[in-house]
């Protein structure tokens, strides 16, 4: 700012308004020429025809134009025009006849891996609620019966109201017991409490969504287990 | 209050003659004789890194960790044995020391087991903590891993993952040292070394839980805080034990209302880096029985229509001279205060109670046989403030005015109330009003029974048994509508017309420390707030 004060008067090509009287005793204090809108400037009237232009061209294209495949418009693909008649530019879809198309990386509701005989990977090392912005996630440790394992969660509940779907509880999970890959939406819900996800509740959305629900990968990284 | 520890000077001009001067990474430091570099470099700020040095126990120099180089000696040397002498140079950043350590915590790491996610050690752990600072490499072991035991019950208290263990010998130096009985031991050598307990004995002693405060990894944890929260999940606050008349320093580890372990806060003058077992548990007090809202008649009331009850009925007593307060040394000084100032204004009898002696759980250690925390802050109240209603006295002379009939109407503060069933029965008759935290023994039959904040939960002072005048810190809110004990009496006096007023537990401070002799001029000290041990170092 203090630059384009410092400028010297008589430099022309500043930006600006044009100058007409620059004050003797201080070159920053300047007189202006103020440029006003014309007569037909100000009825707006040459504006307002144009626009109403535009609205009566997506009008009769809107009304008289075909509506391209959903399919299609989903992809945001660009159709090649058929003959004379234009495609038009509405994006609705026939919900529920046609289904909206979701993002390659939409994740969707958690899930819980299970072990091999069915117990729950996760350990209740608690480092989900830590990470997680939201603080949807509540785990209740307790001491399992494998001595093996050592530590359960008594209680695993995720407030799907609260979720953001940031994924950082995928990425600290050290045992790939949390997933975020079962690409089921959201379910609407009567009562606040019903959109809260129990442990038993994320194993059987494992087992539905029709991917493995046990795991593959092994505790502690690579090779077939990590203590052997 | 106890003073901080003088900071170390640099070099005076002239050193005193019990003092050395040695030069650390090109720094002089003057320490006293016989300290050892490790400490005098930890006066520099400078932190060599160690497993089994812990500075209230003996040297074992057994984890090879504090490696240093000392100038014109061939070897690295360790530097918790190493005592500082005149003209030493010490040098802990030379490539060879500190390759040094790396290969040391490499070494140390070789059959770890690395299962962080379930050690409860993990985010106050020195392992942890010094694989971050030093070595921060992939493990370059290929083969397996030697296996031990898991799980291990080895007392009542305590659980031994070997694992896990770093063969440090410092829980087997607290055994020895702090609680006095050897009951653990190492068994077998070079990796396959364990920790066990000593032949035909179990880690049992009043002293057990300090070894899972020393140990330095998750080898050992204790069964009261095993799995239930996450060491970085935590807040601490200092306060004090209110076990018994020792007065331990503590730190409250709390999150969201709630204690979850109390771990010793060190305080040389006190209770150094310890504490015992029992003090540990005192916090399951605060949340079990609490009155959490006015009771009036069994059945809970708004402060408003209580303290009108109470006032109405203490008032026959009150203009017959037959109103007696019962101060308590389980209560701080400031409730105890608070309440004898109101005695002095209704004129009434001021007596004292405490939970009995247990002459069986006194040592010369740490553990004292009163199990109240202020017994000795009654007594230099009651002493400095002669009540203005008759001679003060403990729970035997209130039940023997009890028994003569000369009261009408009892004050009492706390719970507790060793009194003989007959004076219990007497004293049902007799309108109560109770300021207490916890519902319980004569609470329960009290006309008026006033919620007021446990030890954890307010701002105030224990005198111990020494006469040491130690600060207490809100941890956390008071459950329901209970509030602190002297804001209790504060109301109580208003609704009995008696002006009192302070807003803030240190306005009582300022007038108690006036008042009482031996605490004029002590300090109220700033308020500590919680820290987020998520922000902490290392414990152990």
């Amino acid at each position: 700012m203090g630059a384009s004060h410092g400028h010297d008067a008589a430099d022309d090509e500043t930006p600006g308004p044009r100058v007409l009287v620059v004050s003797a005793v201080s070159p920053r204090v300047r007189t202006i020429a103020v440029e006003r809108p014309g007569p037909s400037d100000v009825t707006y009237l040459e504006a307002a025809r144009k626009g109403l232009g535009v609205t009566l061209r997506h009008f009769v294209k809107n009304v008289l134009g075909k509506r391209r495949p959903a399919a299609a418009l989903a992809r945001g693909e660009e159709v090649a025009k058929q003959g004379l008649v234009p495609w038009n530019e509405i994006e609705t879809i026939q919900y529920p006849e046609e289904k909206t198309h979701y993002p390659e990386r939409f994740r969707g509701l958690h899930r819980l891996m299970q072990r091999d005989d069915g117990a729950v990977r996760c350990v209740a090392c608690m480092l989900c609620p830590t990470v997680c912005p939201a603080h949807c996630i509540t785990i209740v440790p307790a001491e399992a019966d494998d001595q093996g394992v050592e530590k359960k969660p008594a209680v695993f509940e995720i407030d799907e109201l609260r979720c953001v779907v940031c994924g950082l509880c995928v990425e600290a999970c050290p045992c790939d017991a949390i997933r975020m890959d079962s690409g089921v939406h959201a379910k609407p819900v009567e009562h606040r409490g019903d959109a809260i996800m129990t442990r038993e509740k994320l194993l059987d959305l494992s087992k539905q969504v029709g991917k493995d629900p046990a795991s593959t990968a092994t505790q502690g990284g690579e090779g077939p287990d990590w203590r052997e | 209050m106890t003073a901080p520890e003088a900071p170390e000077t640099g070099a005076p001009a002239a050193p005193p003659p019990d003092t050395v001067t040695l030069t650390i990474d090109g720094a002089s430091v003057t320490v006293a004789k016989g300290t050892n570099v490790l400490e005098a470099a930890r006066t520099l700020g400078i932190d060599i890194s160690a497993f089994c040095y812990h500075p209230g126990l003996s040297i074992a120099a057994c984890c090879r960790q504090c490696l240093v180089s000392i100038e014109k000696n061939p070897k690295l040397q360790p530097s918790c044995q190493q005592a500082a002498a005149d003209g030493m140079v010490v040098r802990t950043t030379d490539p060879q020391s500190t390759l040094a350590r790396k290969q040391m915590l490499e070494f140390t790491l070789v059959n770890h087991p690395i299962d962080c996610p379930i050690c409860d050690k993990a985010g106050e752990c020195t392992l942890q903590k010094l694989y971050f600072d030093h070595d921060n490499a992939d493990s370059r072991v290929d083969v397996p891993k030697v296996r031990k035991p898991k799980v291990v019950d080895l007392g009542p208290h305590i659980v031994l993952d070997a694992e896990r263990c770093i063969l440090c010998t410092r829980c087997i130096r607290v055994c020895d040292e702090v609680a006095g009985q050897h009951q653990l031991e190492m068994k077998h050598r070079g990796d396959h070394e364990e920790l066990t307990t000593a032949p035909g004995q179990r880690l049992d002693n009043p002293y057990s839980l300090n070894t899972v405060d020393v140990c330095p990894v998750g080898a050992l944890t204790s069964k009261d805080f095993r799995f239930t929260m996450r060491a970085w999940e935590l807040e601490a606050t200092p306060s004090v034990c209110p076990g018994c008349a020792t007065g331990c320093n503590v730190e409250i580890h709390h999150k969201q209302g709630r204690a979850w372990r109390l771990v010793p806060r060190h305080n040389p003058d006190v209770n150094g880096h310890w504490m015992c077992d029992e003090g540990r548990f005192t916090y399951h007090e605060l949340r079990e029985g609490r009155l959490a809202a006015p009771v009036l008649d069994g059945l809970p009331a708004s402060w408003d229509r209580a303290l009108a009850t109470a006032a109405a009925q203490l008032e026959a007593a009150r203009a017959g001279g037959g109103l007696a307060v019962v101060l308590s040394a389980q209560a701080t000084n400031e409730d105890n205060f608070a309440l004898a100032r109101l005695a002095a204004a209704w004129k009434a009898k001021v007596f004292s109670t405490a939970r009995p002696a247990r002459p069986e759980r006194a040592d010369d250690r740490l553990r004292d046989a009163d199990v109240n925390p202020n017994t000795r802050g009654v007594a230099t109240l009651l002493a400095s403030l002669p009540p203005a209603g008759g001679a003060a006295g403990d729970a035997a002379a209130f039940e023997a005015a009890l028994a003569a009939g000369a009261v009408k109407a009892v004050v009492l503060l706390g719970a507790d109330l060793p009194l003989s069933d007959g004076a219990l029965r007497h004293l049902r008759e007799l309108p109560v009003v109770a300021l207490a935290s916890h519902e319980r023994g004569p609470v329960k039959h009290a006309a008026v029974a006033l919620p007021i904040a446990a030890w954890a939960e307010t701002a105030g002072s224990f005198t111990n048994r020494d006469g040491a005048l130690q600060r207490t810190h809100a941890a956390f809110a008071p459950p329901g509508h209970a509030v602190p004990g002297w804001e209790a009496v504060v109301r109580l006096a208003q609704a009995t017309g008696v002006k009192l007023a302070w807003a803030h537990g240190r306005d009582v401070w300022k007038d108690m420390t006036a008042a009482v002799a031996p605490w004029k001029g002590a300090a109220w000290g700033r308020e500590v707030r919680p820290i987020q041990l998520r922000f902490a170092n290392s414990r152990g």
